[in-house]
């Protein structure tokens, strides 16, 4: 086999170390006699074209290089290999001069070293196999899971940018959270104004086209790999058809049937047919089926005759409908919930009135929500006094060890809120640590913390602090031998994922944190990433925090669709990957368990476990932890290394 | 090899590519020297680091063999570095009745930052080897048949 090895002396660095000509006489009792030819500098235009140059007449086999670190340089070697017409996975780099030449005090010993290692390249180079990088058809359209902040945004991103995407919420509208909410930090931005651009555009705007909306609609089964998943979608019945419904409302007025508002806390009935709130995108009310006078077996038709659009509007008889849909990525962007107090021990939460959690007080403020925004206690009457009590599970090993990152935030924009609105009522912050990052939070903070009408008071445990009930009635907070009256009292709980993150992150095989948000694949440098290949994550699902982040997030998973996924061209398959030889399989699945990208899957037809190379990262760890030798990992299979430590040793 | 400290050891290092040898790499870029014992092979992940390599390296005459992986939580591939140190745990209790010593299979984590780290390291492995003297593997266990013996590792 010929062999050529390229000495590159880098002018000075390496050659004043290690003596060029001693590696050429060494050489010539390497395996196969490699022929050796000393450069400058292999690395500087001139010297790479003198390299391929040198390649194309000689021919050689196989090729290695002495000179830098392949961390610097193979790539532009093996790109030298592929100019010559030679195989890039031909050639085998030698580090002789970060490891060698500016580590070795010794000469001889520099050179002693250098020819050792290269002898061990040239073992091993001989057995580098020619490997070439496979093509994938794959398909450009995305399905966002969610229809928050980070899902539309992303949604309309991608739309922008030409690409189909499907649209899968769960509940019967866009927007998410903040939807709900009244004025966000820092700024006092109304929620809902902000939120009208985006969620116009997604509905009605020039990219609409490109965006399928699925509500009231949940991801059931994906299978497939990146560029190719195929999801399963079941829709639950709205019973109105989003593309016909003008949102009139006649269907509400006429329907019999009424039950408690979720969206208003419960506190205010809606009817059977009705919209989630005032203003809800899409303007369209949905059908409570278990509420309808029909799932008793009445035979009432109200809403539909009094529907002005027609007959076609209203499908009392719609059934639940399942959609598949072909993608080639898929974003996470199902968002945050709250902890539930009242797993925190002397919160009053859920025992007690008048004691609220964020999102409650939130519905509360809102002017769609069950008091039209007025900020009253259960017997209508204002509060004279109100108690806000931070990190309630946050920070907490018995809880959430995590900091939540906006409780603080939102806690002093409520302070805003309340004070303006009731200018007698006095508000008393019980709080750990403060947490207002970045160049805007402060503002609220230090209003709040200059106000006359606001106390804040820190505590160290939450269990120093106890809501209850006063012999007059009113709610009374005791923290350190204090006990305070108020009238009603609201707790910033701990941030977690969404209800059913859990359940989707098992359907989509992607790993969870300990806390059950979806693990990055690098925590800086790629948290908009899943730990699978095409699943990116976008929002709170990620971690708890706000709206401008979820945003950027929501953009940056586009990022990774965009530039890994274009119509009409393949994706390029990296070929070292490791290759299980089914022939030797043992069918043990050790490997299965051991791959941290789910990459392998078993094939029990033919009782062998299989590597998707598309979700390989090339690791390796499955080719050392099998037991039957029954994996290849390509580029660095066991004979190479085997032959290096030889070819070291010797 | 020989110099004037009398028996220089020959010891493999296998460097996982993203954290380890970059520190080496680090180091060869503070151009501050240390000894030339350690010849690396560079692997993606330290868990590629079969045992047979390290069989392999004692039985081709390697005094010492030291695993350098990416700190614990750090691992390029989320966990490779794990798998290297629970196959080195085992391995080392394996290798002892061999009459190879525990200096001998070492595992550290250097980043890609610690060039420093590295260099002390190698120089501390390398000075610990020298200590122990050449290998010489007992009667009782020749690595004859490292897969035979690595199947009994596996086994455990």
């Amino acid at each position: 086999m010929k062999i050529g090895i390229y000495f590159c002396t880098c002018g000075s660095t390496i050659a004043e170390k290690i003596d060029s000509a001693a590696v050429m006489e060494a050489a010539k009792t390497f395996p196969d006699h490699p022929y050796v030819t000393t450069v400058a500098f292999i690395c500087s235009e001139e010297g790479k074209l003198q390299f391929e140059e040198h390649l194309r007449a000689e021919q050689p086999e196989r090729v290695v290089v002495a000179a830098c670190s392949p961390r610097e340089h193979e790539a532009t070697f093996r790109r030298c290999l592929a100019n010559a017409g030679l195989n890039p996975y031909l050639l085998q780099l030698v580090n002789i001069r970060e490891q060698i030449a500016w580590v070795t005090e010794d000469a001889a010993l520099a050179t002693e070293k250098a020819i050792s290692a290269i002898r061990g390249a040239v073992s091993r180079v001989r057995l580098q196999q020619p490997l070439e990088k496979q093509q994938l058809e794959v398909c450009a359209d995305t399905l966002v899971v969610g229809a928050g902040p980070a899902g539309m945004k992303a949604a309309l991103a991608l739309a922008e940018a030409g690409r189909s995407v499907t649209v899968v919420e769960r509940t019967p509208f866009i927007g998410g959270l903040p939807v709900r909410f009244e004025e966000l930090f820092p700024a006092l931005e109304c929620a809902p104004c902000m939120l009208e651009p985006l969620m116009g555009d997604l509905l009605h705007g020039e990219c609409a086209e490109r965006i399928e909306l699925l509500t009231m609609a949940e991801l059931v089964e994906v299978t497939g790999f990146y560029g190719n998943f195929n999801a399963k979608i079941r829709q639950k019945p709205r019973h109105v058809s989003l593309h016909e419904c003008i949102g009139c409302g006649e269907c509400v007025e006429a329907c019999p049937a009424a039950t408690m508002n979720d969206f208003k806390n419960s506190a205010v009935e809606r009817k059977a047919i009705d919209f989630a709130f005032a203003g809800v995108l899409p303007n369209a009310p949905f059908l409570l089926e278990e509420v309808c006078v029909r799932s008793r077996g009445e035979k009432c038709r109200a809403c539909k005759d009094a529907c002005p659009m027609g007959e076609d509007v209203v499908n009392l008889d719609e059934g639940e409908t399942m959609v598949e849909r072909r993608v080639g990525a898929i974003i996470v962007a199902t968002g945050a919930g709250l902890y539930d107090a009242s797993l925190v021990a002397g919160m009053g939460m859920g025992t007690l009135p008048d004691v609220y959690d964020g999102l409650q007080f939130e519905r509360l403020l809102s002017s769609t929500g069950p008091t039209n925004g007025d900020i009253v206690t259960r017997d209508g009457k204002a509060p004279s006094s109100v108690a806000i009590i931070h990190c309630v599970g946050s920070l907490d090993d018995e809880h959430k060890p995590y900091c939540s990152g906006i409780c603080c935030q939102y806690a002093f924009t409520f302070n805003h809120l309340i004070a303006a609105r009731l200018p007698e009522t006095t508000i008393t912050h019980y709080h750990r640590e403060l947490v207002v990052p970045g160049k805007a939070a402060h503002t609220l903070f230090s209003h709040c913390a200059h106000s006359p009408q606001t106390r804040l008071k820190r505590y160290d445990r939450i269990r120093d602090i106890v809501v209850g009930q006063g012999g007059d009635g009113r709610l009374q907070v005791s923290a350190a031998g204090e006990a305070n009256p108020v009238d009603m009292v609201i707790l910033c709980p701990a941030v977690t994922p969404a209800r059913g993150a859990d359940a989707l992150a098992a359907l989509l095989d992607v790993s969870c944190d300990p806390f059950g948000f979806f693990r990055e694949l690098h925590g800086r440098v790629d948290a908009a990433q899943s730990t699978i290949k095409g699943i990116y994550l976008a929002g709170a699902c990620q971690e708890p925090m706000d709206i401008r982040s979820a945003m950027l997030q929501g953009m940056a998973s586009v990022g990774h669709a965009l530039a890994g996924l274009q119509p009409g061209r393949t994706i390029d398959i990296e070929p070292i990957t490791a290759e299980v030889d089914e022939t030797h399989c043992a069918g043990c699945r050790l490997c299965i368990s051991v791959c941290p990208y789910r990459a392998i899957s078993f094939d029990t037809e033919r009782n062998a476990s299989r590597i998707n190379a598309v979700l390989c990262h090339g690791c390796g760890t499955c080719v050392a932890a099998c037991p039957a030798g029954a994996i290849t990992g390509h580029h660095f299979t066991n004979a190479q290394i085997m032959a290096e430590i030889k070819g070291v040793l010797s | 090899m020989t110099t004037p400290h009398g028996f220089e050891p020959k010891i493999i290092g296998f460097l996982c590519t993203w954290c380890s040898y970059a520190g080496a790499d680090k180091a060869g870029g503070m151009q501050t020297p240390y000894p030339p014992n350690v010849q690396v092979i560079r692997v993606m992940c330290s868990g590629r680091v079969d045992p047979q390599f390290i069989l392999s390296a004692f039985q081709n005459g390697a005094d010492g063999v030291v695993i350098l992986a990416c700190h614990p939580g750090d691992c390029h591939y989320k966990e490779g570095n794990c798998r290297a140190l629970q196959r080195h745990r085992l391995l080392r209790l394996m290798l002892e009745p061999f009459g190879v010593e525990h200096e001998r299979l070492m595992l550290d984590y250097v980043s890609a930052g610690e060039g420093e780290k590295f260099r002390k390291v190698i120089s501390e492995t390398v000075a610990a080897v020298r200590q122990l003297g050449p290998l010489r593997l007992q009667q009782n266990g020749t690595l004859d048949d490292p897969t035979e013996t690595l199947h009994s590792y596996n086994r455990q």
